[in-house]
């Protein structure tokens, strides 16, 4: 596809949705309004400032009464004000109520990861939300620990994500995002960020950063190497998503198929284990390492399988696939001796990731 | 109507020893007085230290946002450093600054009393404002404070216990805020001296006095709110915690409902001292008096009613956003009312150009900008998009630091030689001022653009492509450091060094100008009777006004 | 400097006239008490939204509460306030020193200024006893805030006992499963959570009324009031009919309403 990019002001991204437009023109309203203001009220400054500039022999003249100015001035801009408030009010309902046929998406956030799940309860990959071209997309979102906040600047939809609550957005995007492969932000076009690795192989894709508005901190006693190699989301300011803008039938391949292994897996001598080593690159090297050498946050992987593994309670267990199954899913279940419990995000992988994380732990044995 | 104001500035020349500096010595005469003048330099020095540390914080802050990545430190750090930056500088700084200092120091002079209603009170609130510091200090000292200056729950609930230092901290200096704001509300009904009508009150009264209100009314609901929070990390009441059926958005209504009020007592106090300043320095009366008095008053019941717009994306009801999205654009009209009344003040004035006038007219610049930037914030469909970016960040310190604390050093050249009975190097003080001045509006205009474009706010690290942005606004951020530095260095040298100070320098007819200098214990020699407005320069004598003015070229040489 | 006396002893020098001081006193304690309504009104929203949230567990929760004990003490605390009242009347009479013995006010002067005082402060001590009493067996069986909601004494180790058990029971608000297990709403945590944060915080407004009181009787005591000067007893009766007012609220929102 060559269609052309949005591209942005000065002072606003690209319109990347159906309803920037708007929200654009109301912007730019109001920020001539303030022009004309500011000129305004500088001009009379600077000019009263020069003209009545302290002079010897002149002396300043007091104030009379200007009943009549002053009413004027007190209530000339409510009519403007009542204007501002109309306008945006109702730019901000069709921004709230979603078009009857959109397409739902659920939305979790969690510290410091989003998971977006499809129709069919397919899952995608942690922080890759793709979304059909010229779709209505509404957003149910929640949170399993603190306030987030879910924000892409190009389509000007932000919407705070609650625990113990729904919130939702809709959004209807208006351009596909190209298919640019990258290394830094610099070799994307406007606006775009060059992402997480993307499914589907090991090339980074410029896509439209999701950001996270809502402050959700960062882990603690947990130096910043620890972080340095693997996934971006380590703390509120990284707590980014990709945004992909596909085509429909892209989009219903997708769904059809659930996120697919990397391509350079196919030809590898254990495909299972490659795609493993690629999920753990992607979600679980920020916290565990594979070289065998114990360290904080949480347990190493080499070695692991099979192991016989001591509880923080006592108890004991061999690990199996079955323990590794449930240690990914439910991660506060079975805490090792030693470690403590550091918010490990219950990640939700389909049954081929979760077989993919097993073989790739099993071929560390070897 | 002559203009007999008793009791005459030069004739009733004291000794100097008679000052309330000297007339007694001693740490306890300090520790223990109950002179509203003493308390009000206590609180003068320990507001500034704040400032100071304040100040620190944000410059680690913006040179850790020079680059992406880590610069200085690391993720975790960085939020505890910006939370406390936030925190000190509210709840320890702007707060207090021109209310509990300048006010405390002038309020009473003004009014032509001997102190305030409740002086015992006010020193108690002193030290209750000294315990909540040392709380706040033990919680960054000992602790691991990261939950932003909001204390959002149930991130909070959950954070590290030395929260529990800070929130405690934090509703301690409430209640020295409250008490301080019953003490002047009661100071003002009741101790103007005769002649002081309300008609006639200093519009710094106006301001400080409406700041009172919201004081006593808003400062009780944050009190509560974080004391629940307290409870739920104690007792874990599970008011705003959704794992035990609490609801984390109820703690937002609560913070907001005194937070949103917060503004208007840090922003009407600056606004209080300008109208004091652009007054003397036009040597004209404020224009449209009574306009501008009310502003103030309708400022601080407004501010009651608009919490909400801080809440736009948090999930109320669309009818609730509708309400506060309209409450919130009236708050517009009483701004923009006191913006239009200033301005013409200047109009047939003799403006001099002085330090504290360049900060005064600083203030209405910056507060213009900070004001209009606002009316992006209150048009929903907008809002959706500028909330919790860099723009919020650019707006609010417009309004705060543009505002407010412009006002606050403003007041504080402005009454510096009354405050302290000599003169600082006006050579310097400009220099000062055009540092600050540029610094600022490098630091934070480059923020609306960052903001506008989607930067969020309370990041550590951003994209690539907001670099330059942040690069300039650090910049901005060292410029305005080396200014205050060179205005540190500048009140420095002015105690150690300083002319002594004439009574009236500014040639004010603003009756705090017409004691001595330095000012009497008993604030008058001889209780005063006030006998015109506070600004009725034209109903003031020559010997009054001109002796001693500085720029009037033809009496300076006719007295040589 | 020297300052010349310009009135009696009572008069802060920075004030011109009695009449200024007291109604300086006046007006800056209605101010501090319309704080102290802000103050509370945030756990009295708090208590409105999650009883309309919660309305089964608010209900269950009033049913745990000793009705009759919270009623003992809003009589005892109503009387209180009207023993406060009483005794600012006395302060006012004052001796009545000259007044011929026909024409004297009852009850009157110092001495009955102090009894009616003492009383006042008895009977906040016989608050706090029943409040005690209540705080302790909530303590003993477990209904507790949030997570120490079923764990007797903060213990979070300790289970739910059968006074827990039994304490549901009596109240007639134990519903049995299917399978025989008990069912409590999940609720009556915040229920709890409520209750002791209101009667606890005002409870800390009757021991700080206490010590204003026994301060204000110290003074009584010393003579230092007058039909002239009694501003002091007066600003503390304005506070003690506060702590009550805000008990009368608490009593029927927590204890009756079912």
């Amino acid at each position: 596809m060559n269609e052309t990019l949005p591209e942005g002001t000065l002072q606003l991204p690209p319109q990347w949705s159906t309803i920037a437009p708007e929200v654009d023109a109301m912007y730019y309203f109001i920020y001539w309004v303030s022009v004309v203001f500011t000129i305004a009220i500088f001009g009379a400054m600077v000019w009263f400032m020069w003209k009545y500039r302290r002079r010897p022999g002149v002396k300043s003249k007091q104030p009379g009464h200007a009943t009549a100015l002053e009413i004027t001035w007190t209530f000339a801009p409510l009519i403007l004000l009542v204007i501002l408030f109309h306008e945006g009010f109702t730019g901000y309902v069709k921004g709230a109520v979603a078009p009857e046929d959109s397409l739902e998406v659920r939305v979790r956030g969690m510290q410091w990861n989003w998971e977006f799940e499809h129709r069919g309860g397919v899952i995608d990959d942690l922080n890759y939300l793709r979304v059909p071209v010229n779709t209505p997309v509404r957003l149910v979102m929640s949170s399993s620990d603190v306030l987030h906040s879910f924000f892409i600047p190009t389509m000007r939809v932000k919407r705070d994500v609650v625990p113990g609550m729904y919130s939702t957005l809709w959004f209807e995007a208006t351009h596909r995002t190209p298919d640019i492969t990258c290394e830094s932000d610099e070799q994307c076009p406007e606006a775009m960020w060059c992402g997480k690795v993307p499914p589907g192989g090991t090339e980074r894709k410029c896509s439209l950063p999701i950001f996270c508005t809502e402050y959700c901190g960062a882990p603690t006693g947990i130096t910043a190497s620890a972080f340095s190699e693997g996934g971006r989301n380590t703390n509120h300011s990284t707590m980014m998503g990709d945004l992909a803008v596909v085509t429909m039938e892209e989009y219903d391949a997708f769904i059809e198929e659930g996120p697919p292994p990397p391509p350079e897996c196919e030809s590898a001598d254990d495909p299972a284990a490659c795609w493993g080593e690629n999920l753990h690159s992607n979600y679980c090297v920020a916290c565990h390492s594979v070289d065998g050498v114990a360290q904080a946050p949480a347990p190493n992987w080499k070695g692991l399988y099979g192991n016989q593994r001591q509880f923080a309670d006592g108890s004991s267990a061999t690990a199996d696939e079955n323990y590794i199954r449930q240690s990914i899913l439910q991660p506060q279940s079975q805490i090792v001796q030693g470690y403590s419990n550091v918010n490990m995000p219950p990640f939700r992988f389909s049954d081929r990731q979760l077989d993919a994380i097993i073989a790739y732990m099993r071929s560390l044995n070897e | 109507m002559t203009a007999e104001v008793a009791p005459q500035p030069h004739s009733s020349a004291h000794d100097e020893s008679e000052g309330y500096l000297t007339h007694e010595r001693g740490l306890k005469s300090w520790l223990f007085t109950l002179d509203h003048k003493r308390i009000g330099l206590m609180y003068l020095g320990s507001v500034l230290a704040a400032f100071l540390l304040g100040g620190i914080m944000a410059l680690l802050v913006r040179t850790e946002l020079l680059f992406p990545g880590e610069t200085l430190m690391e993720a975790d750090t960085y939020n505890q450093v910006f939370t406390l930056h936030g925190a000190i500088m509210v709840f320890l700084f702007i707060i207090p600054s021109v209310p509990a200092a300048l006010g405390n120091f002038f309020l009473p002079i003004m009014l032509g009393t001997k102190d305030v209603a409740f002086p015992k009170l006010n020193l108690g609130s002193f030290y209750i404002y000294v315990l909540g510091t040392i709380f706040t200090l033990i919680a960054i000292i000992v602790g691991h404070v990261d939950t932003g200056w909001t204390f959002y729950t149930p991130y909070s609930a959950r954070a590290d216990s030395s929260v529990i230092w800070m929130t405690m901290g934090v509703f301690i200096l409430g209640f020295s805020s409250i008490l301080t704001g019953v003490n002047f509300i009661a100071t003002v009904h009741k101790m103007r001296a005769p002649g002081l009508h309300w008609k006639r009150l200093p519009l710094f009264i106006w301001g400080i006095y409406a700041t009172s209100i919201i004081q006593v009314l808003a400062t009780p609901v944050l009190a509560i709110t974080l004391f629940l929070l307290t409870m739920e990390k104690t007792l874990t009441v599970g008011i705003f915690d959704p794992a035990l059926g609490g609801d984390p958005v109820l703690f937002q209504h609560f913070f907001w409902f005194y937070s949103h009020p917060a503004v208007y007592i840090m922003i009407l106090p600056g606004m209080a001292v300008v109208n004091e300043v652009i007054a003397t320095f036009s040597q004209r009366k404020i224009f449209g008096y009574m306009f501008v008095a009310m502003s103030s008053i309708s400022l601080a019941l407004l501010g009651f009613l608009v919490w909400g717009h801080h809440m736009f994306t948090a999930g109320m009801s669309e009818y609730a956003t509708m309400v506060f999205s309209a409450l919130t654009f009236l708050v517009a009209i009483p701004s923009g009312v006191k913006v239009f009344n200033w301005v013409a003040t200047l109009y047939q004035g003799s403006i001099s150009f002085a330090s504290p006038m360049l900060y005064s007219l600083g203030f209405l610049a910056l507060f213009t900008i900070g004001g209009l930037t606002g009316l992006f914030l209150g048009i929903l469909s907008v809002d959706i998009h500028l909330h919790d970016t860099y723009f919020v960040v650019a707006h609010f310190h417009y309004v705060m630091v543009g505002g407010t604390v412009f006002g606050f050093i403003s007041g504080l050249h402005y009454w510096w030689p009354k405050m302290t009975g000599k003169m600082y190097n006006e050579t310097l003080a400009k220099i000062a001022f055009w540092f600050v001045f540029i610094g600022f509006n490098v630091t934070f205009f480059s923020q609306f653009i960052m903001g506008s474009q989607g930067m969020p706010r309370r990041y550590y690290d951003y994209l690539d492509q907001f670099q330059p942005l942040h690069m300039a606004s650090s910049g901005g951020a060292y410029i305005l450091g080396v200014g205050f530095l060179i205005m540190l260095f500048m009140f420095i040298k002015s105690l150690m060094s300083g002319e002594k100070a004439p009574p009236n320098p500014w040639a004010s007819a603003g009756y705090e100008w017409l004691t001595t200098t330095p000012v009497h214990p008993h604030n008058f020699a001889e209780p005063p009777v006030m006998t015109r407005g506070p600004y009725d320069y034209h109903l003031c004598t020559e010997e009054e006004l001109w002796d001693g003015f500085p720029e009037d070229f033809e009496k300076q040489a006719e007295k040589a | 400097m020297a300052h010349e006396h310009h009135g009696p002893a009572y008069l802060a020098h920075h004030f011109d006239t009695p009449k200024q001081q007291f109604e300086s006193a006046k007006l800056g304690m209605w101010l501090f008490l319309a704080q102290e309504i802000l103050f509370f009104s945030g756990l009295f929203v708090a208590y409105g939204i999650f009883r309309s949230w919660y309305p089964e567990s608010f209900s269950v929760g009033s049913h745990l509460l000793d009705w009759k004990m919270g009623a003992v003490n809003t009589v005892v605390l109503l009387f209180s306030s009207f023993t406060a009242a009483m005794a600012v009347r006395a302060a006012q009479i004052g001796e009545q020193k000259g007044v011929p013995e026909k024409d004297k006010l009852q009850l009157g002067g110092k001495v009955w200024t102090s009894r009616f005082l003492w009383i006042t402060l008895i009977c906040a001590g016989a608050f706090m006893v029943v409040k005690y009493f209540e705080y302790s067996h909530k303590i003993h069986v477990g209904t507790l805030p949030g997570q120490f909601f079923g764990h007797p004494g903060f213990d979070m180790s300790a289970p739910a006992g059968h006074h827990f058990y039994e304490e549901m029971a009596t109240a007639g608000q134990l519903a049995y499963e299917s399978g025989g297990e008990a069912v409590v709403p999940f609720h009556l945590r915040t229920f709890f959570g409520i209750y002791f944060v209101m009667t606890g915080l005002h409870g800390i407004h009757v021991l700080i009324g206490m010590g204003l009181c026994l301060w204000i009787i110290r003074k009584n005591a010393r003579g230092d009031f007058s039909a002239d000067y009694n501003t002091p007893v007066d600003i503390f009766a304005l506070y003690w009919h506060l702590v009550d007012l805000v008990w009368i609220f608490l009593f029927p929102l927590l204890y009756l309403i079912d």
